[in-house]
């Protein structure tokens, strides 16, 4: 019948509460301090003498490495060390300065803003469902002429809305602030990656910013998905949170003692940071590549829905 | 003919091999106010939701207004309005809000209606408040106002006076009878037999998820189960045979000072009155009584006996 007006409905109840608000400015107000007190504290002096800045830090990397090597510390560490000291050589030897910001430089720094987002998508996300149960407001729902399914539909593209929107936001007031701060230049700046061969590569930052724009998306999806799940298979609101909380931050923990084991990147947890994909293999677990992490996070979205559906489609409400 | 709103068909409900609504069948008629009466854990609740689609339906059929629950939920539930248990609103939001929450997705809902229930369930006053800050009696109020946004043809209420005082209570009786009067079905539950008895035209008395009988109750008096009372002032065992030489198959008991006579034909009473008054007994008094219906309700699930009989006027 009138479907779009149960997503209207759904909207208006996240907007209604104080704390969508407070979620949206958390983010902005971050970015915006960062931004101030980057521009009060950086040393001018150290930005016009880089040259001389990076070719102390190499020697210091190489240091490390010898020392490293000696040790035999762990193979990540000297790999890291490695990849340093090539990017870093190669920089000083093409005139491309690592200290030189711009709005894109900026919101390359910025993409871990991300997290508070998909935090705070998982908190809305596993209320929608599950304090309608806790507080009885679902029977007042449920008694409407619409198929359950529509009603729980609602409710999915509605969180998926806001946690879109939200993500949308903070983008554009990253690319604002940054702007305002660095100037809004820089289309044409470049970074320094280490490609699996181990050559140093040179490459566009704003094709990395949109990149990582794309993977949210696709990330907060999934991560919707899963929230929506646990949001309806636990009826009550602070265990839903709670749970998908722990899943989310436990979930890399468990990855990391995991990693030997091959069937480890077919676990969700194992693909649900992309952004560390964009320039090239996950340096974890090697298997991992943008494609395949994206194929799986979509059979896993598929899967947790139709359980999601099938489970809200049936469930007797005594609350 | 009479129509009916609201048909339930051989309705059952199992859970874990436990059957909680046991072939239920009963029909509720255009514009009445149909009672469902049962002790805690009859299955009243139980009944309801499945009417309302909280609860899927294990056998058997609910029909509203003609069309199948199970197979058409939602052309079924389009002119229906309930309230399962307190009426549970949205108490980060206003009350306005909260009723354009319901009149945005039902069918037909102008702002003018909504303004109209706003006034027929006296909230004007609060109604930009936000519901955190209404009483009980309010929130029961802004609930029975989204139930009848859409002027729903059948209203379901699930224990609708809990929480509410003597005059809410009061209120709502006077209110569903207007909506009953204009043609609305009404289904209400309730463990309360009283007030079953004054809010209702008809009432089943469930038990164990089965249904044990169907009250008229306005009919009562015309029933069986009335009797008179006479209160005599001296020998009663010579009162009574006086009554049993009018009529042998009379059946007359001793109470003490009273003898009790079932019928209801008031001019039969008149008859043995005359009878009594002319053998010489002194009749004190007459009072004709009838088993209310928590006295049927209690017979029905087996609970107590016949104690609390109430008067009822002899001339009608």
């Amino acid at each position: 019948m009138k479907w779009l007006s149960l997503l209207t409905n759904e909207w208006i109840k996240i907007f209604s509460r104080t704390r969508t608000w407070i979620f949206l400015a958390i983010p902005i107000v971050i970015i915006i301090g960062i931004a101030v007190y980057d521009k009060v504290t950086t040393d001018v002096e150290v930005n016009e003498n880089w040259k001389q800045e990076l070719t102390q830090t190499v020697k210091d990397d190489q240091k490390a490495l010898d020392e490293a090597k000696k040790n035999n510390d762990n193979e990540i560490y000297i790999d890291m060390l490695e990849s340093n000291i090539k990017q870093n050589e190669y920089a000083i030897a093409n005139d491309i300065s690592p200290y030189e910001t711009t709005a894109w430089q900026f919101m390359k720094d910025m993409a871990w803003i991300s997290i508070f987002i998909g935090l705070f998508v998982i908190v809305v996300a596993s209320d929608i469902v599950s304090n309608e149960f806790a507080k009885g407001t679902i029977k007042m729902l449920l008694i409407r002429p619409y198929s359950r399914w529509k009603i729980l539909l609602s409710k999915f593209v509605a969180t998926l809305g806001f946690a879109f929107l939200m993500w949308l936001v903070v983008i554009l007031v990253t690319w604002l602030v940054g702007g305002l701060a660095y100037g809004f230049g820089g289309m044409d700046q470049s970074y320094l990656i280490t490609a699996e061969d181990g050559q140093v590569k040179e490459r566009l930052i704003v094709e990395y910013v949109f990149a990582n724009i794309g993977v949210e998306f696709i990330e907060l999806t999934a991560l919707v998905a899963m929230s929506f799940m646990i949001s309806t298979l636990f009826m009550s609101n602070s265990v839903a949170i709670g749970v998908a909380l722990f899943t989310m931050f436990a979930g890399n923990t468990i990855v990391a003692l995991l990693a030997t084991k091959d069937w480890v990147i077919y676990t969700l947890f194992a693909n649900m940071d992309l952004s560390v994909l964009i320039d090239g293999q996950n340096q974890m677990i090697k298997d991992l590549t943008l494609p395949f992490s994206i194929s799986v996070l979509a059979v896993y979205t598929v899967i947790m829905l139709a359980i999601t559906f099938t489970v809200f489609q049936k469930r007797d409400v005594k609350a | 003919m009479t129509t009916h709103t609201l048909e339930l068909k051989n309705l059952t409900k199992k859970i874990k091999g436990k059957t909680i609504v046991d072939d239920l069948s009963f029909s509720v008629r255009e514009g009445e106010i149909f009672g469902l009466l049962g002790p805690n854990g009859a299955g009243k609740t139980t009944t309801i939701r499945m009417i309302v689609g909280l609860i899927s339906i294990t056998d058997g059929d609910v029909l509203i207004n003609g069309d199948n629950l199970r197979g058409n939920f939602e052309k079924a539930m389009e002119r229906v309005g309930a309230i399962v248990e307190n009426p549970q609103l949205y108490d980060y939001m206003t009350g306005y809000k909260n009723l354009m929450q319901y009149a945005r997705i039902m069918p037909d809902v102008t702002k003018e209606r909504i303004d109209e229930v706003i006034d027929l369930v006296d909230l004007k006053n609060a109604i930009h408040d936000k519901v955190k800050t209404y009483s009980l009696g309010m929130r029961q109020r802004l609930g029975v106002a989204q139930a009848l946004l859409h002027k729903p043809n059948v209203l379901i209420l699930d224990e609708p006076t809990n929480g509410l005082d003597p005059q809410g209570i009061y209120d709502l009786r006077n209110y569903l009878r207007l909506l009953a009067n204009n043609g609305t079905s009404v289904v209400v539950s309730s463990h309360m037999l009283a007030e079953m008895q004054m809010m209702c035209d008809r009432v089943a008395i469930i038990q164990h998820g089965k249904l044990m009988r169907i009250d008229e109750i306005l009919n009562q008096d015309d029933e069986a189960d009335v009797k008179v009372h006479f209160k005599i002032e001296g020998d009663v065992s010579q009162a009574k045979q006086v009554l049993l030489n009018l009529n042998e198959d009379l059946n007359v008991t001793e109470s003490g000072q009273e003898l009790i006579v079932q019928t209801a034909d008031v001019r039969f009473i008149a008859e043995m009155n005359k009878q009594l008054v002319l053998a010489g007994v002194l009749v004190v008094g007459i009072q004709r009584k009838t088993k209310t219906l928590e006295e049927r309700f209690l017979e029905m699930t087996k609970k107590g006996g016949d104690l609390n009989e109430v008067a009822v006027p002899v001339n009608e």
